[in-house]
């Protein structure tokens, strides 16, 4: 085990390192950000004090030479748009993503395993063929649209749910979240949904599959054969196993809901780290995007961690560790 | 490269929108909170009105803080918290503040808030787009009693006012030491101004409060909440639900259903922002201007300005303004439009005239035409890629050899774009002076770094007839002798077609109708220009 934690931390820095370099590189090769951020009207004077205070001028090992010291110490970099260190500007905005993948995961799952797991006792049934043909809607329409019919139908039609914002805060146990007003709900509920119907799809489509795979396995048979009754059949026999790709898919998807959820985050105003890593890269705002890549890379691979831990309890079989 | 997802994204997005305005007539009746709720496409970087000088930072600061003039909707001066102003020799000005004007803590402003302010505009730490260019010109400050300021300068500067007179002017006391974050929780974003900063919750929303003691007319909202909603479709749709009372930055695909929609009025003006097509005219040798075979051509055709002029009669404006923009647009046959100092009322636009630009070519010696390459981006400004196609096929009809039409998202193609690596390309300038002169001085100037002339000017174009001329308007005192000196430089420089001006963009409000909006050149969103209806 801590041989496994070891040499995990060991590929884990290279990653990092690795990939700072990569992006650092890249939004160099971009462009100037200079261009984009002086005003229309700005003397060639203003554009060279901008430039030397950025530090643009310097060349570009030494910037990152600069970079990487400083993320020695904890510091990755000052925003070039805000004047505000990178990671706190990204760990400001990040408990609104979290918060939204939350629910929408949270969602996905007791919508998506229910309907899977039916789905997949009776399959060819009108019940099955009906959850079957809409999740497809939930794979193909693009969630842009998805989430542009919620605001039309809730919002502008209806007039049920406010559509941007994330509305008013309260504060439990020293946190501080819109899951604890009503405001807020009301404000989270069509993001959240317009984020977790691609997710349920996918967790109804895994979840029928698995079922459908293990109800004809041998265990299965004998179980019955024992006399143990079927609801305990499906709820912890088939579901213990049917739970490894889920586990691995739905880690994997909560990551890439908080790393992607720009596309929900700009059609609702919802003030998550997606947006601030869109607007960074539009303006080149080089600390922003290398920061909140490198935060990201973390976040993947603690994540995958926890999954593998996951994996160790979930089926005694898989062990952990370097020792073959 | 990118072209197709981009035109695919606006049309889902026009799609998305008509979609939802298809219903509005069947929305419920909104219930308001009291005071203004604004949906804006922008967000300020920092509430420290002295950190950026652009647009979306410039929103929030007009609203709280003052200074020294008011600038209008037609972007003209007039006295704010100075009252008056007066040369005293060539290089010295007398500035007469206002007595009665106080912070939003309670203490007055007196000239020490001024010189405090003007001298900290050149010195805000990592600042991306410093007022520094403001305040170049002052040699020294001096407070001769409380509300009196005697200004030297450097060298004769006409338009010292101008300049001076649009930094923001902070409380010495409050600001002395405070850092970006005391600005942004409101510590000290302490102004003069009509509304007072009460909290910014980033990408969420701004609220500001009414200062009851502002020294001119009361701000007509007891609260202003200014929500940042970036995306285009959900910005009408927040409309339209009636969670915001007035939109910003309105795509013209949707103002066209917007002005039929009942409950809605729409706001417009032409705005200052030039959209124009710039020549590589100072090279022998262009990178995307070839022969017939599609070999480099030298010389360079784009150096002779027969060449350059009948490029311009071959762009149907009219046509672009109709086709593409949906009429959000006024064709431009100079760099500002009416209204804005040394505007030159017989320079039109050039009118579409294939016959007389193939006729030009001809007499340069290219009767066959040449081969030439556009360059354009394709997210910067409405229409800004299918313009540059639309552009293509004109040049095409009038007989040159387009090799292609090339569009990338701005901040590729900015970059690229200063370093020369273009021919043709479009561009858009934005002008928030009064006059014509910044804009002159940074496109069509000579570029020369000391002088702080022709920072835009990317192709390096170089006119030393006009360059002449600029220099009596920048030290021309007399204001009626400036603007026409200004004009007789526009004259002069517009002869030799230096750059292609296409159109000065509309901008574009919505609101409900129990809201007036002061549509402003300056492209300002900012509850200074709303008021509820009579």
């Amino acid at each position: 085990m801590t041989v496994f934690i070891i040499r995990r931390l060991m590929q884990a820095l290279l990653v990092l390192f690795v990939t700072s370099l990569i992006v650092f590189l890249g939004v160099y090769a971009i462009g100037n950000p200079i261009d984009i951020l002086v005003p229309d009207d700005a003397t060639e004077m203003e554009r060279q004090q901008a430039i030397h205070s950025l530090g643009l001028d310097r060349p570009l090992p030494v910037q990152y030479g600069t970079f990487l010291l400083h993320a020695l110490h904890g510091d990755l970099g000052t925003s070039f748009v805000f004047n505000q260190p990178s990671i706190s500007l990204i760990l400001d905005r990040l408990p609104a993503t979290l918060e939204l993948a939350f629910v929408a995961l949270f969602l996905a799952i007791v919508i998506g395993m229910p309907l899977g797991i039916i789905a997949g006792l009776k399959p060819g049934s009108r019940f099955d063929e009906g959850v079957m043909t809409t999740s497809i809607l939930g794979f193909s329409l693009p969630n842009f649209w998805q989430g542009m019919m919620l605001i039309m139908i809730f919002s502008v039609w209806l007039g049920w749910l406010p559509s941007t914002g994330r509305g008013q805060m309260g504060s439990f146990l020293g946190i501080h979240s819109s899951l604890f007003t009503l405001d807020g709900l009301a404000h989270l509920i069509l993001p959240a949904i317009n984020l977790s119907l691609f997710k349920i799809s996918l967790i109804i489509r895994l979840t029928r599959t698995g079922v459908r795979e293990t109800m004809l396995l041998d265990f299965v048979k004998f179980a019955r054969a024992r006399g143990v009754p079927e609801t305990r059949i499906v709820v912890v026999h088939v579901l213990k196993n049917i739970l490894i790709p889920i586990v691995t898919v739905v880690g994997m998807e909560f990551g890439s809901i908080i790393a992607f959820a720009v596309v929900t985050e700009t059609i609702f105003a919802w003030p998550g780290v997606g947006k601030l890593l869109i607007d960074a890269v539009m303006r080149l705002d080089r600390p922003v995007v290398v920061a909140y890549i490198l935060v990201v890379v973390a976040m993947f691979i603690t994540i995958n961690f926890v999954v593998d831990l996951i994996y160790s309890l979930l089926d005694p079989r898989i062990r952990l560790g370097g020792a073959k | 490269m990118n072209k197709v997802s981009r035109t695919s994204r606006s049309k889902l997005l026009a799609f998305g929108a008509s979609l939802m305005l298809g219903v509005s007539t069947l929305a419920t009746a909104p219930a308001w909170a009291a005071g203004l709720v604004i949906g804006s496409s922008t967000e300020p970087s920092a509430v420290d009105p002295l950190f950026s000088r652009t647009g979306n930072n410039q929103n929030l600061a007009m609203q709280v803080f003052d200074r020294l003039v008011v600038q209008d909707e037609n972007l003209q001066l007039h006295p704010g918290i100075a009252k008056s102003w007066e040369t005293t020799g060539p290089m010295t000005w007398l500035v007469h503040l206002r007595d009665d004007v106080t912070f939003h803590d309670g203490n007055k402003l007196t000239a020490d808030d001024i010189i405090y302010s003007l001298d900290r505009a050149k010195n805000v730490p990592n600042s991306p787009a410093p007022f520094t260019g403001n305040v170049a010109a002052i040699d020294s400050m001096k407070a001769l009693d409380p509300y009196t300021i005697e200004f030297t300068t450097k060298a004769p500067t006409p338009d010292f006012i101008e300049q001076i007179g649009l930094v923001y002017m902070l409380e010495k006391k409050v600001a002395e030491g405070a850092s970006i974050e005391d600005y942004n929780s409101g510590k000290a974003a302490v102004g003069t101004g009509p509304y007072k900063f009460k909290e910014w919750v980033p990408g969420d929303h701004v609220t500001l409060v009414r200062n009851d003691a502002y020294w001119d007319k009361k701000a007509a909202y007891d609260t202003v909440t200014i929500k940042f909603i970036s995306n285009d479709a959900a910005r009408v749709a927040a409309l339209l639900s009636g969670s915001v009372q007035l939109i910003d930055a309105v795509s013209p695909v949707d103002v066209t259903k917007l002005s039929g929609t009942a409950g809605i009025k729409v706001h417009s003006t032409s705005s200052t922002r030039i959209i124009y097509m710039a020549l590589d005219s100072s090279r022998d040798t262009s990178p995307f201007i070839t022969d017939l075979d599609g070999k480099p051509l030298t010389p360079n055709p784009l150096k002779n300005a027969k060449v350059r002029l009948a490029l311009s009669k071959l762009i149907n404006r009219d046509g672009i303004v109709d086709r593409i923009l949906s009429g959000a647009g006024q064709t431009a046959g100079q760099l500002v439009p009416e209204g804005i100092g040394g505007y030159v009322p017989d320079l039109k636009a050039e009118s579409y005239d294939v016959d007389g630009a193939k006729k030009l070519l001809a007499d340069a010696g290219y009767p066959k035409g040449f081969g030439i390459t556009i360059h354009s981006s394709n997210d910067r400004f409405p229409g800004d890629g299918e313009v540059a196609q639309a552009i293509g096929q004109m040049f095409a009809r009038g007989g040159l050899k387009v090799n292609g039409v090339v569009t990338q998202p701005y901040n590729v193609y900015a970059s690229a774009a200063g370093k020369q690596e273009f021919s043709a390309f479009i561009f858009s300038l934005g002008n928030t002076t009064p006059t014509a002169i910044t804009g002159l001085r940074n496109l069509l100037m000579t570029k020369n770094k000391e002088a702080g002339t022709g920072g835009f000017n990317r192709v390096q174009y170089s006119n030393p007839v006009f360059d002449n001329l600029m220099q009596d308007v920048l030290t021309e005192f007399d204001t009626n002798t400036r603007m026409t000196a200004v004009q007789n430089a526009t004259r002069t420089v517009m002869q030799d077609t230096p750059f292609l001006p296409l159109y000065w963009q509309k901008v574009y409000w919505a609101s409900k109708d129990d809201v007036t909006y002061i549509a402003n050149k300056s492209e300002d969103t900012s509850a200074y220009f709303a008021s509820p209806a009579k």
